[in-house]
């Protein structure tokens, strides 16, 4: 391995997410350190494990059984419903005991193996039949996760999936045909397709009433990262956190968290980092191309990086109050065993795609 | 071509990578928004998030006799509660049910604190803790944490029974206790306070008693199972109210009455205040703390009606006693004068209807003067008289002296008398008042009802000469009332005279009285409860207590100077002037030996 400077900013960016990560999981959850080490290592161990195999391993290797990973996580996400455990109202956890998984996390991966691995059989050329199939492929495999119920992870699940076939060079039209279509059926399938708990968080989100408690969720969340102010209250000093005033504050709103501590200061310091990081390795993952004729890497490294920094943003936006509260969690902030695993392995797999790393 | 293509991904990828730009930079911007310039608005929704605080309880201030005797103060208990922050473990929990065996048990205990972490909220688990037990929950406190000491007040009264009515009671604020005080104290919030005062002084003197809230400050998590006290801000006590009541002649009077139902009420005519006013029977003050609903239902259905003050709600017809104000009026219209006489033989006969009136004394008191008509209580001599009074006359009387207005302005509950006028009688029977009525009202019949604060301060309008003011506990009522009379000093000396021989003059209704070097003058009363038309039904009455006559006398002394009036009503009590007069006598020698 070869380090130059682009790698190294990579390396170190990433490095100082994963480490603030950590120590906001750490002051978020208890003041016991053992959580802040088993974060930390956690992290660090599944990037360098993966990254490692996957080196180790030929990429032609994981892409040709890349539909039986798939075809295997729709299994088990179904299997979920059965057998899974129940939190807040909906089923989606695979409880391992040390661990517990949300095998729906994966589907993001597995969707993109299947995908690379059916298009570089046509070379990435696109006719109506593939794209139709792959757009089906897509909505049906989304259904599952939709009806645990899980709307938020369905949507993103969707939104990267089309973002990955975008990357792929599907033809635009679709898309611009699909937003119509989307406009169109939007009052339809709110008025039939939608629980009354997801309508409840739609709704919330357009209402001025501040006692619907996703309203209040989303109040106490802008006067966590209000209270930090520019400077922010200082580390383990978040009192939103101590008084217990906001909810999800060690899964979907820990970023607000951070913010009360570490203020816009700190802020602006992980936006700049997760901005270098994800532009250098889309912009590196972008030249795989002059190595080789083979657009694999290519197009999984950059489909990964792009959805490590759209999940952030999602969350950022969630969180800040821009758009509807959807359950997200914030890569390498949120403790939970299965989006660490997650972006953990899409890390691995970046820098795994050939020849990243040299 | 291959290459071409290539171009679109990059071109596709660029713009996805500066879409995650622009939501990059969006997302600064809400943020430096949120943390830089709504920050201070934000922090200070979370200080109102975590920082509350609760009410403290003031100590109501203290109620003292006028000769500075305190008739009820609040006193610390102690009570135990469960401590939230730290629950009770098993351990503790053995351990205080061993400690208080005699008064809980384990079972007891856990039940209260599963409930007390079930609902979040601080159970009281023992009440009012005696020093012995305060003193062993103190020395073994490490054995018991997750319980904890609380300090509160309890309202605790004099224990004699003659206080109740004038103290009166405190008890859980209502919706109509909130309305009622809302009218008379400024920014009055009702959600402060728990107990108020339910009746006398206590009621009145709300505002003044309560004292203000203290405030405890804290640090609370949402779910409010976490408290971290920051500060403390103490509460001011209620202030201390001095009654004109004098501590040994108001428990005299009450043991006096012997039990009997009836009233007493002093008013010293120094100022108008009022030493004593007893009403019996009662219970007392303390009694009613705590007390269940059925036990209180219990005291409101006792036929002795322990809960009604008869001192200032109770309405008695006045009888004889009314026949000195009468008497000046009589005077003062010329209907007749000290030289006039009659011939009384024990009726009146009332010719425009024909009809006859028996008085009380069987062939009747012989030639009669306004003097002997007083001393011997005359009834046909009144009669008499009160065929001339003019209707519109004897109401500006009554209006004169207080009839038909409130009296006290500090006795709560109270009563007024009613006015007897054309209004009144057409309200209550359909029709003005006739001749015939007058004969009635005439000797304080009929329809004339008086409280006995009314009939007291009616003594003491005689015994000052028509002037007055009204009577008070607390606060003195400057204002200036007369009775609407005009008659000569000489005419007072007279009547004075006349109310001196009723106690003095062996013939004198009050002679048994045996009043002494005291120096009363007075009046005695025989109200009757039932109309009686001949005496066989009059011997038949006698034999129901309940039916009997009340006994009453007015009077003043010492009669040179007076000093106080007093009323004293002994229901079914007969003789004025053998039960009530005593009565009176030995209530004013306790207050007059005082000076």
């Amino acid at each position: 391995m070869i380090f130059d400077l682009r790698t190294a900013t990579i390396i170190v960016s990433l490095a100082l997410i994963i480490l603030v990560g950590s120590l906001t999981v750490y002051s978020v959850t208890s003041i016991d350190i053992y959580y802040f080490f088993r974060f930390l290592l956690i992290s660090i161990f599944a990037i360098l494990l993966v990254t490692l195999i996957f080196n180790q391993i030929n990429l032609n290797r994981i892409l040709s059984v890349g539909w039986v990973l798939f075809l295997l996580n729709i299994i088990i996400v179904l299997s979920v419903e059965f057998l899974g455990s129940e939190v807040k109202g909906s089923k989606r956890w695979l409880d391992f005991g040390f661990l517990s998984l949300q095998p729906s996390e994966f589907m993001k991966i597995t969707f993109a193996l299947f995908v690379i691995q059916y298009l570089r059989f046509y070379s990435f050329q696109f006719n109506t039949f593939r794209t139709l199939f792959l757009l089906a492929v897509l909505f049906i495999s989304a259904i599952p996760i939709i009806i645990q119920p899980d709307l938020g992870t369905g949507l993103v699940y969707i939104l990267l999936g089309l973002m990955l076939l975008f990357i792929c060079g599907m033809n635009k039209f679709y898309f611009v045909g699909m937003a119509g279509f989307g406009i169109l059926l939007s009052p339809i399938i709110y008025s039939f397709g939608l629980t009354t708990y997801q309508k409840s968080r739609i709704v919330s989100w357009f209402s001025s009433d501040q006692n619907l408690s996703e309203k209040w969720n989303i109040l106490q969340s802008e006067i966590s990262i209000g209270s930090g102010g520019l400077l922010g209250e200082g580390f383990l000093n978040s009192k939103q956190n101590e008084f217990n005033f906001l909810p999800e504050a060690d899964t979907d709103f820990i970023f607000s968290i951070y913010a009360e501590q570490f203020g816009f200061l700190g802020v602006l310091s992980i936006f700049m980092l997760l901005g270098l990081f994800i532009v250098l390795t889309t912009v590196i993952s972008m030249e795989q191309k002059r190595l080789t004729d083979d657009l694999s890497p290519y197009f999984l490294g950059t489909y990964f990086c792009l959805v490590i920094g759209f999940s952030f943003l999602l969350n950022i936006l969630m969180v800040s109050g821009l758009i509807p509260v959807v359950g997200l969690p914030l890569p390498f902030f949120t403790k939970g065993g299965s989006s660490l695993l997650c972006f953990s392995i899409m890390i691995g797999l970046i820098f795994s795609s050939r020849n990243f790393l040299r | 071509m291959k290459d071409n293509r290539f171009a679109i991904y990059r071109g596709r990828t660029r713009l996805l990578l500066s879409i995650f730009i622009i939501i990059l930079v969006i997302s600064t911007g809400r943020f430096f928004y949120l943390q830089a310039i709504k920050g201070t608005e934000l922090r200070d929704l979370r200080e109102q998030n975590i920082n509350d605080f609760e009410y403290i309880y003031p100590k109501r201030g203290r109620i003292l006799s006028r000769d500075g005797i305190v008739l009820a103060e609040d006193r610390k208990v102690y009570s135990i509660a469960i401590d939230l922050e730290q629950k009770p473990s098993e351990k503790s929990i053995q351990a205080f049910s061993n400690i208080f065996s005699d008064r809980t048990s384990f079972e007891e205990i856990k039940s209260r604190v599963e409930e007390s972490l079930k609902f979040r909220r601080s159970e009281v688990v023992l009440t009012k803790l005696g020093q012995e037990e305060l003193a062993k929950f103190l020395v073994r406190g490490e054995d018991l944490t997750g319980f904890s000491i609380i300090e509160d007040y309890e309202r605790q009264y004099d224990p004699h029974p003659s206080f109740f009515h004038v103290l009166g009671h405190m008890g859980y604020l209502t919706e109509s206790d909130a309305a009622h005080f809302s009218t008379r104290i400024d920014d009055y919030d009702s959600k402060l306070w728990r107990k108020v005062g339910k009746s006398g002084i206590e009621r009145v003197y709300e505002n003044e008693l309560q004292g203000k809230h203290g405030k405890k400050f804290f640090q609370r998590n949402a779910r409010g199972d976490r408290r971290v006290i920051t500060g403390e801000e103490p509460f001011s006590e209620g202030n201390e109210i001095i009654i004109s009541i004098d501590y040994e002649a108001q428990k005299l009077a009450y043991e006096l009455m012997q039990g009997n139902k009836g009233s007493i009420v002093v008013i010293d005519l120094k100022d108008f205040s009022i030493p004593v006013a007893v009403s019996t029977p009662s219970i007392s003050a303390n009694d009613l703390r705590g007390i269940s609903s059925s036990q209180y239902q219990e005291l409101l259905n006792d036929s002795s009606r322990p809960l009604f003050n008869r001192a200032f709600m109770g309405l008695y017809p006045p009888g004889s006693s009314i026949k000195p104000l009468f008497a000046t009026f009589a005077i003062s219209n010329s209907y007749t004068s000290w030289d006039e006489t009659i011939f009384d033989d024990g009726f009146f006969r009332f010719e425009e209807e024909q009809r006859v009136f028996n008085a009380w004394k069987e062939g009747g008191h012989g030639y009669t003067d306004l003097n002997k008509a007083l001393v011997e209580s005359s009834n046909p001599f009144f009669m008499n008289l009160s065929v001339k009074y003019e209707k519109s006359k004897f109401v500006e009387l009554l209006k004169s002296s207080s009839f038909g207005s409130k009296l006290c302005e500090d006795c709560y509950p109270h009563q007024y008398s009613p006015l007897i006028d054309d209004a009144w009688k057409r309200k209550n029977f359909g029709k003005d008042l006739f001749k015939g009525d007058f004969i009635n009202l005439g000797i304080g019949q009929g329809y004339m009802l008086t409280t006995p604060l009314h009939l007291s301060l009616i003594a003491g309008m005689l015994a000052s000469k028509g002037q007055y003011k009204l009577p008070y506990l607390v606060r003195k009522n400057e204002l200036d009332f007369s009775i609407d009379v005009e008659i000569q000093e000489a005419d007072w000396v007279k009547l004075n005279q006349a109310l001196i021989d009723v106690v003095y003059s062996s013939n004198g209704t009050g002679y048994r009285i045996k009043a002494g070097n005291l120096n009363l003058a007075g009046k005695s009363g025989t109200a009757q409860v039932v109309d009686i038309n001949s005496r066989e039904e009059y011997d038949e009455v006698r034999k129901n207590i309940n039916l009997r006559d009340h006994a009453i006398f007015i009077g003043y002394a010492p009669f040179d100077d007076p000093r106080y009036s007093i009323a004293v009503i002994v229901e079914n009590g007969e003789s004025g002037g053998r039960v009530a007069g005593p009565i009176a006598r030995d209530v004013l020698e306790e207050l007059i030996d005082d000076i």
